[in-house]
């Protein structure tokens, strides 16, 4: 019942805009090479055909998640997977197209086909069954981050204390469903951040007392600060991948080989160097 | 990060806040009128569909709205919504203060004395010539100063199309807060809403004044 008032509504609105405008901004949308499934309601996925000279790669991402994509220094999009993903294009001829999302709405996006794939620091584990994985590039660690002269000395020392992190993170998800489950529900309270730069003011103002977060974005945080560091023991083990649509096999092996193509002509060592804070945990080339 | 280079990156988003400002106001302005004289057409389909479309707008947030009309086509229809984003957040702001320029419309229409459409009527006038020629100008000069606060609220709301990751002034300020972790973008945003007020502030008054005819 709420449905079809809820269309009939959409319907009436719709229709005024019609009249009302005349059809004045509303007629830009295109669909590009996708054909859309309308039997389901899924985005068809890519066919070798569609990943031509001429596809338009969509990568989506957080644009607040240095140093894997963000605003750097000039004010121009970058971060490691930015450029990542952008020498994924180049190998293939592709042109790339930056689609930067709220991390919110990041499944909205991705099943609407806005973009193709997440791909900013994004966590495998705890999500290994929703989407369609690539190889895994990087490890991570989950750390709590304290100002140094702090008496937190161990995660039991958490007890009773206010604690950050940012919203549908793999630090939020292993604290509120995961293996530190336990330790959260003896918080005083997890306070949840749209993102990780308010959660670093608050701690630094003193509203908070520690925050949860991946090691690496941590240590982009705090470079030029060094009265704040982690406790030695540490919340957890992660990798990160590029998650895609399920069923979007052809698209995930093409970006798998390209991948494995730069890992063996050093381009992707060559960007390594050029993110020192995620260097260290690139889990691709090794040994 | 120089403060320069701050400038220079959040001025792009500066020209895609003003789109949005000025194509909001393109389409709700004349689309309020249109709005507000169904609200009082003789059919009552018309009034109640007008006037559950305006409950429903005012009674929502913005933000939802913009989420709606973005995903709403893959929801309901399962389009693919590439391409969509831009048309979304302006189908969204007009649709939203067309619903509020309306109710003001309507206040200022309803203020008229029923005896200035007798006069008119007496006179000879056709109902058109009746509210184009005497009416309508009475609402615009009466309706001035609340319109202006709407306007003055539509500088501020365009940073609600953060919500879809528009890449307006607010959302670059908070990408380039959150890489540089500086306060910086957020004090160079403030100065630019607040300036973009002041000239809505300077302008209106002055349309306001150009229409003081009866001193």
């Amino acid at each position: 019942m709420k449905k079809i008032v809820a269309s009939v509504l959409a319907i009436a609105m719709a229709a005024i805009v019609l009249v009302g405008c005349g059809g004045g901004a509303s007629t830009t949308t295109e669909t590009k090479s996708t054909t859309e499934d309308t039997s389901t309601g899924k985005i068809a996925a890519y066919t070798e055909e569609d990943l031509g000279k001429d596809f338009v790669f969509k990568h989506g991402f957080d644009q607040e998640f240095p140093p894997y994509a963000y605003r750097n220094d000039n004010g121009e999009t970058g971060g490691f997977d930015v450029e990542l993903a952008q020498a994924v294009c180049d190998y293939y001829g592709w042109k790339y197209e930056p689609v930067p999302f709220n991390w919110d709405a990041k499944d909205m996006e991705l099943n609407a086909g806005s973009c193709d794939c997440i791909w900013s620091g994004f966590t495998i584990n705890g999500r290994e069954d929703n989407y369609l994985w690539s190889m895994p590039y990087s490890d991570n660690e989950q750390m709590i981050m304290v100002k140094k002269n702090s008496d937190i000395k161990k995660l039991d020392d958490l007890a009773g204390k206010n604690v950050g992190v940012q919203t549908d993170t793999s630090a939020y998800t292993m604290l509120t469903e995961g293996e530190q489950k336990e330790l959260a529900s003896k918080f005083g309270n997890l306070q949840v951040f749209p993102d990780y730069t308010t959660a670093f003011t608050e701690l630094k103002a003193g509203s908070i007392d520690a925050i949860a977060i991946d090691i690496t974005t941590g240590d982009h945080l705090i470079k030029d600060d060094k009265d704040y560091g982690y406790l030695e023991e540490k919340l957890g083990n992660e990798q990160y991948g590029i998650g895609f649509r399920k069923g979007d096999d052809v698209l995930c092996k093409k970006v798998n080989e390209a991948l494995d193509a730069l890992v063996a002509d050093g381009t992707f060592a060559k960007l390594g160097e050029k993110y020192p804070e995620i260097q260290p945990y690139l889990s691709l080339g090794k040994k | 990060m120089s403060i320069t280079t701050m400038l220079v990156t959040m001025s792009d988003g500066m020209l895609k806040t003003f789109g949005i400002f000025f194509l909001t106001l393109l389409g709700a302005l004349p689309l309020g009128m249109v709005v507000a004289l169904l609200k009082k057409s003789r059919f009552l389909v018309v009034r109640g569909i007008v006037g559950i479309y305006i409950s429903v707008v005012r009674g929502t947030p913005l933000m939802l709205q913009l989420l709606a009309w973005y995903f709403g086509p893959y929801y309901l229809f399962g389009w693919e919504i590439g391409g969509w984003r831009y048309p979304a957040i302006i189908v969204g702001f007009v649709l939203n203060y067309a619903a509020y320029f309306a109710e003001i419309y309507r206040g200022g229409i309803e203020s008229i004395p029923v005896g200035q459409y007798e006069a008119a009527e007496v006179l000879g006038y056709s109902h058109t010539q009746t509210f184009m020629r005497i009416i309508l100008p009475q609402v615009i000069k009466r309706i001035m100063p609340a319109i202006t606060n709407e306007i003055i609220t539509l500088v501020k709301d365009t940073s609600l199309a953060f919500t879809l990751a528009y890449q307006e002034v607010f959302s670059i300020a908070k990408q380039i807060a959150a890489s540089q972790t500086s306060f910086m973008p957020f004090v160079i945003a403030g100065v630019f809403y607040f300036v973009a007020n002041y000239l809505v502030e300077f302008v209106m008054k002055r349309i306001e004044k150009s229409m003081d005819y009866y001193k």
